[in-house]
């Protein structure tokens, strides 16, 4: 019973927060540039208003699904990833499991955009996928950096001995958490790597022909997106957080980074993009594992 | 300048009416039968006037005639030239400059659609800009614009 | 019980909290938009951000005179739009022609072709007449009277006399060029 409470709790509050962060970006964005800037709860304005729309378009099933295995995708990430002190699932090699789910949720959505036909998106897709494939390298190396750092493949005692031994991984390993951060960047679609979703180039990329509730699960994926991939860094570098709202705290700092980064920075070509992501960062992971070596 | 210009078209062409219009120094224009106007053209170009301005068409209604101004443009002395030629208003054709600018193209295309006049050996003059158009072209004087917006644009269909 | 959810009076708070922009920048018009979205102004704050596809947005502000050749595909990207939509007519061009209102060339009344839930007068209107407007626009969805859409829907085919009398050919609209 409780097993299903969870279930069911955990991705609203983790959808809930993750919306609340959106009209944060907003928000701050907003501040920067001098602008007043929509109530911090807008992007629930916006969703329940997209989820309310009539549809009367459709490009196949693909399209249709594709949201939904966005979703879907996420939601399995983060039965994964413990939130404060509660895990719903916690094994041993739960960590390299993330990566490999994490990967779900984008696919799905490219598999929707893919079939929508239209130009835009395919372009979008496709530098999606070159985006994944740029920031996956930096963030595998510091996934790895990590652990062996802590000699353990799973989230969980990873969190537990950064709490035993009172020292956060980002102090003792400072490269890793830098690279992946940076990698953070990228996954999370913030200048200067918004290149899929290039507003003013491909006319929003993969969500060019989405409308009404297909925008509005998208919407849900984004924040479950963001607030699976904040979790990741906070357990991996932050020592996880006694309860939700320390967790959330945590969560909110590293997202304001890459909001800050995101609010000055003009856009990366896709080959920019590429070499950046394989040089920088990839650098700075090997220095790193060496360390740990060491 | 300008007279070292006026001196060599009326040294290589005899029968051209040149005015130097008052008030505007750099100036040019040149009156030329419709036939000849290629050929004027040519030697303008070779003889450092490289720039085709532009190329405009003006309606004179009561003459009869369409009136195409050619405005060539020298680098090297900054004058403008502009070769002005008269066409029969009821039978408008005039040979293409296509073969010496390139961006004739365009004017020849607008002045097609836009006054009916007819470019030999132009290959494009496809519709330009506006779409679906019947009717007479609407720059010329005898179309009268507004009773179209009253006809088309200020009544429901019925 | 969700179709009555979907036109009741929560979804329609809903709605005119967030208003989704998709700005069509036909005439002189699409000049202050910059000046209503940056700091000065900040449509942002109501929650109006410009959308880059129809398919996402909900209100479509046409800015100006429509040739015949324009309105062709601002009626396509009407089309395509997902209801509830809206239309805001801005400036005196698409009230009565403005000053092309005996141009072969553009139309008069935009009226005739689409329906228009909201107009801004003047020429130019500034940006607070663009706020003016959109929040007249929220209290109309609010109440259930911006139904424009509705009756595109009902009144459908004097809609598309009006578009044949101005168009020869519907190619463009209709999807075959």
């Amino acid at each position: 019973m409780l097993f299903l409470y969870n279930i069911i709790i955990v991705p609203i509050i983790a959808i809930l927060i993750g919306l609340l962060f959106l009209g944060i970006a907003r928000k701050v964005t907003a501040r920067i540039h001098r602008r007043y800037g929509p109530p911090v709860i807008q992007p629930y304005f916006d969703t329940l208003k997209l989820l309310t729309k009539e549809d009367n378009i459709t490009h196949g099933v693909m399209y249709m699904l594709g949201p939904a295995i966005g979703i879907a995708g996420s939601l399995l990430t983060l039965f994964f990833i413990p939130i404060g002190k509660y895990a719903l699932f916690s094994m041993h090699g739960d960590l390299i499991l993330v990566l490999y789910l994490g990967v779900i949720g984008s696919l799905g959505m490219a598999l929707g955009a893919g079939d929508s036909g239209n130009p835009n998106a395919a372009i979008g897709v496709s530098r999606g996928l070159s985006l994944m494939l740029s920031y996956e390298f930096p963030l595998v190396l510091a996934i790895v950096g990590v652990i062996l750092k802590y000699n353990t493949t799973s989230i969980s005692a990873i969190i537990q001995k950064q709490v035993t031994s009172g020292w956060w991984a980002i102090f003792v390993i400072p490269l890793s958490a830098l690279v992946f951060d940076i990698a953070l960047q990228g996954i999370l679609g913030e200048k200067p790597f918004d290149i899929p979703i290039a507003p003013h180039e491909i006319n929003s990329g993969p969500m060019v022909e989405y409308g009404g509730k297909y925008l509005g699960m998208l919407q849900i994926f984004a924040s479950l997106h963001l607030f699976t991939e904040l979790a990741l860094f906070v357990d991996l570098f932050l020592g996880g957080g006694a309860n939700i709202i320390t967790f959330s705290l945590k969560m909110l700092v590293v997202f304001l980074l890459a909001i800050f980064i995101n609010a000055i920075m003009p856009r990366f070509r896709m080959d920019q993009a590429f070499k950046f992501y394989w040089k920088w960062p990839a650098i700075l992971g090997l220095i790193s594992l060496i360390f740990v070596f060491i | 300048m300008v007279e070292g210009v006026v001196e060599l078209i009326k040294g290589n062409f005899s029968d051209v009416e040149i005015v130097i219009p008052e008030h505007q120094e750099k100036r040019v224009h040149i009156s030329v039968e419709k036939e000849k106007v290629k050929e004027i053209a040519k030697f303008l170009k070779d003889n450092g006037f490289r720039h085709l301005s532009f190329i405009t068409c003006v309606d004179w209604i009561d003459e009869g005639k369409f009136e195409l101004v050619y405005g060539l443009y020298s680098y090297e002395e900054k004058i403008v030239v502009l070769i002005k030629t008269k066409i029969d208003r009821d039978n408008p054709k005039q040979e293409t400059l296509l073969p010496l600018w390139d961006q004739a193209q365009t004017y020849e295309r607008e002045i097609h659609e836009m006054f009916g006049v007819y470019f030999d050996g132009n290959p494009g003059l496809t519709p330009f800009i506006l779409e679906d158009w019947e009717g007479i072209p609407p720059m010329r004087k005898d179309f009268d614009s507004r009773k179209y917006s009253q006809i088309t644009y200020d009544s429901e269909a019925k | 019980m969700l179709e009555s959810f979907r036109g009741g009076k929560v979804a329609r708070w809903f709605k005119g909290r967030s208003m989704w922009l998709l700005h069509f920048c036909t005439g002189c018009g699409a000049i202050e938009l910059p000046p209503s979205m940056t700091s000065r102004y900040d449509l942002e704050r109501f929650g109006i951000i410009p959308m880059a596809s129809p398919r996402q947005a909900d209100v479509l502000l046409i800015t100006g005179y429509l040739s015949v050749k324009t309105l062709k595909r601002v009626i396509t990207t009407y089309e395509q739009m997902l209801d509830p939509k809206y239309v805001i007519g801005f400036g005196s061009c698409t009230i009565n022609g403005g000053m092309y209102w005996d141009s072969y060339a553009t139309i008069n009344k935009l009226d005739y072709y689409l329906p228009v839930d909201v107009y801004i007068s003047g020429c130019m209107p500034a940006p607070d007449a663009i706020f003016a407007a959109f929040l007249e626009l929220r209290e109309k969805i609010e109440k259930g009277e911006a139904n424009g859409y509705k009756l595109y829907k009902i009144h459908y085919e004097r809609y598309k006399a009006n578009q044949d009398k101005v168009f020869k050919n519907r190619g463009i609209i209709e999807g075959e060029d």
